[in-house]
């Protein structure tokens, strides 16, 4: 093989090897992006206003915001019965160890929503106060369960 | 992500990394004459048939696994073929053993997913595979083992010989995996005060202080320094990722510091490596012990940035350039550009990996995954260390291009079980979701 095809065909095969590099990198890039562009779309923070007004009580809280801890900035919606702690199975998994597996539950009683300590060992706080026996949410409540505070939240 | 967008991508960067093998392949019977080609590309042809069909398994076994996983290993095995064959083409020699070994590695690969289709399951058995990842790593001392280049590591029968510490590793981390996942929380809850620190209670430490300092002294017994710092470090980053307590990182490296230490007083061989990896252009040395990593070191230089084209530079003088030191071919023939996109293609691999950890909610889940994708990393930084003079040089082989079954074998497996972990943990419902969490920072697709 004369040298000077080789040395073209290492410059070739060096190009191409940058083309699977560069293909794979923009793979990565591309399953990002969608996740990127909802969480800039979506409200990371909840919007002060825009909310509509609740199905239910005017006061009653419709979702909690996560203000401090590993899942600060999501938010979840309140329903029927929304179970938080360690356990896989519940609705809000928190991955602390100071929360219990089934820790709490925030449930609609009527048209409002109450937090239930479900025994759990290192206690529920609805504004720096033990919850002991359900007590009512209303909005801007901070419940605080092991290094988690939610907000609840129109 | 759709599961058939992510096995399309998959497929197409798959093709991109068989040409890249098939051309690479095709280069080294060039440069050294056209009839070698005949030879060449039958073997470039068995290695792109194996892979397709592995792919073909995970649409069928794992389909929402991650799809860069298998084409960053292909790429790195068809480099690591291309040079190992590029040292010795001939029928019988390293580069056509290569291959089938790769062949064998994708069966093995292939029977790990179809096999285990719930890598939970794997925790159920975490005593077996911490006992049988002892045993596996007492092999070789016994009768049945062979020193082969000074260290005590290989089992031999027949014809063939194999290196038992290969699936030990995989072994002992599902076992570390299963252990910390249960014991989590008693270790990173602290206990006990140690003057500033808060530590936690030292029983929950029993099982795996055992663990450890056994698979360390058989390693030290074997003169295997490069498998005792890897195991040492995966043990570390494991039970960092499992309890986010820093004091055990620091722990550990004051340990690592002071078994060091002792380790250069007590060894001569280890003072060996170190005085060659400080003067290793002495002229006493370089002639000598310092010959390998002397003539790696040449071999960087050679190549240059563009390198001086595969088949066409003359890395065979570096000692056992197959195995520990196959990434200075790569310096030599591909150059500076050649072993950048090698690196690349690392760090992609592990990134994935510890991307498929984070996107487990399974503690289990992500301690496997994230130890399984620890061996890996840590193998390549330690050897990519050792043959750049980053490091006192430890034979470890480069995972997926080093020449050498075990090594190869064990790499299919632990790739198999890290996509295992990830079909899971993009199939299975996400418990967040079900509180309808509005905003998707976290996850992804």
């Amino acid at each position: 093989m004369p040298a000077l095809v080789l040395d073209l065909l290492k410059y070739v095969f060096l190009a191409v090897l940058y083309i699977f590099v560069a293909r794979a990198v923009k793979a990565v890039y591309l399953e990002l992006r969608p996740a990127r562009g909802r969480s800039a779309t979506g409200d990371r923070r909840a919007p002060p206003a825009a909310a509509p007004a609740s199905s239910r009580s005017k006061k009653s809280p419709r979702k909690l915001a996560v203000i401090e801890g590993d899942l600060k900035g999501q938010a979840f919606d309140l329903q029927d019965e929304l179970t938080v702690g360690r356990a896989d199975k519940c609705h809000v998994v928190l991955n602390d160890t100071y929360v219990s597996q089934v820790h709490a539950r925030i449930f609609a009683k009527g048209e409002t929503f109450m937090v239930e300590d479900l025994g759990s060992t290192n206690g529920t706080y609805l504004n720096r106060r033990r919850v002991t026996s359900p007590a009512e949410l209303q909005r801007g409540d901070r419940v605080k369960i092991g290094k988690t505070v939610l907000e609840a939240r129109k | 992500m759709q599961s058939s967008v992510r096995r399309n991508t998959e497929l197409s960067l798959l093709i991109v990394a068989l040409i890249v093998g098939a051309g690479a392949m095709t280069l080294v019977a060039l440069a050294r004459s056209v009839d070698r080609i005949a030879l060449a590309l039958p073997l470039a042809g068995v290695v792109a048939v194996a892979y397709i069909g592995a792919h073909v398994l995970v649409r069928r076994v794992a389909r929402q696994a991650d799809p860069l996983v298998l084409p960053l290993v292909a790429i790195l095995n068809a480099v690591g073929l291309a040079a190992v064959y590029r040292l010795d083409p001939r029928p019988d020699g390293f580069g056509p053993a290569q291959v089938t070994w790769t062949v064998v590695g994708l069966v093995f690969f292939a029977g790990t997913l179809l096999a285990l289709r719930d890598y939970r399951i794997l925790a159920r058995f975490k005593y077996i595979f911490g006992f049988a990842g002892l045993f596996l790593l007492l092999l070789p001392i016994t009768p049945l083992g062979t020193e082969i280049n000074g260290a005590q590591l290989w089992l031999r029968f027949g014809g063939y010989s194999f290196q038992p510490g290969e699936i030990a590793k995989i072994c002992l981390v599902i076992f570390f995996a299963a252990y910390l996942a249960d014991r989590k929380e008693l270790l990173s809850i602290a206990t006990r005060r140690l003057g500033p620190l808060h530590i936690p209670d030292l029983k929950h430490f029993g099982p795996l202080l055992v663990m450890w300092s056994v698979s360390l002294a058989v390693m030290f017994y074997e003169k295997d320094l490069g498998s005792s710092l890897l195991f040492f470090s995966i043990f570390l980053v494991m039970l960092y990722i499992a309890t986010a307590r820093i004091v055990y990182v620091a722990f550990g490296m004051a340990l690592f510091a002071a078994g060091a230490f002792v380790g250069y007083q007590a060894f001569s061989h280890v003072q060996e490596r170190v005085s060659t990896w400080f003067n290793v252009f002495d002229p006493k040395i370089v002639q000598d012990e310092g010959f390998q990593l002397a003539q790696s070191l040449f071999s960087f230089a050679t190549g240059g940035l563009f390198g001086t084209g595969l088949g066409q530079g003359r890395p065979g003088i570096i000692p056992e350039a197959h195995t520990d030191f196959v990434f200075s071919v790569v310096g030599e023939e591909l150059g500076l550009l050649g072993t950048a996109a090698v690196l690349v293609c690392f760090m992609l691999l592990v990134a994935r990996g510890l991307r498929v950890a984070l996107n487990t909610r399974n503690d289990f889940g992500q301690l496997l995954a994230s130890g399984l994708i620890a061996i890996f990393a840590i193998q390549t930084v330690i050897i990519l260390g050792g043959v750049t003079r980053l490091l006192p040089l430890t034979g470890i082989t480069l995972p997926f291009m080093s020449f050498g079954g075990s090594s190869l074998l064990s790499n299919f497996i632990l790739v198999a079980l890290v996509l295992r972990v990830s079909h899971q943990s993009a199939t299975e419902p996400d418990p967040a979701r079900t509180g309808e969490i509005l905003i998707g920072g976290r996850g992804g697709p």
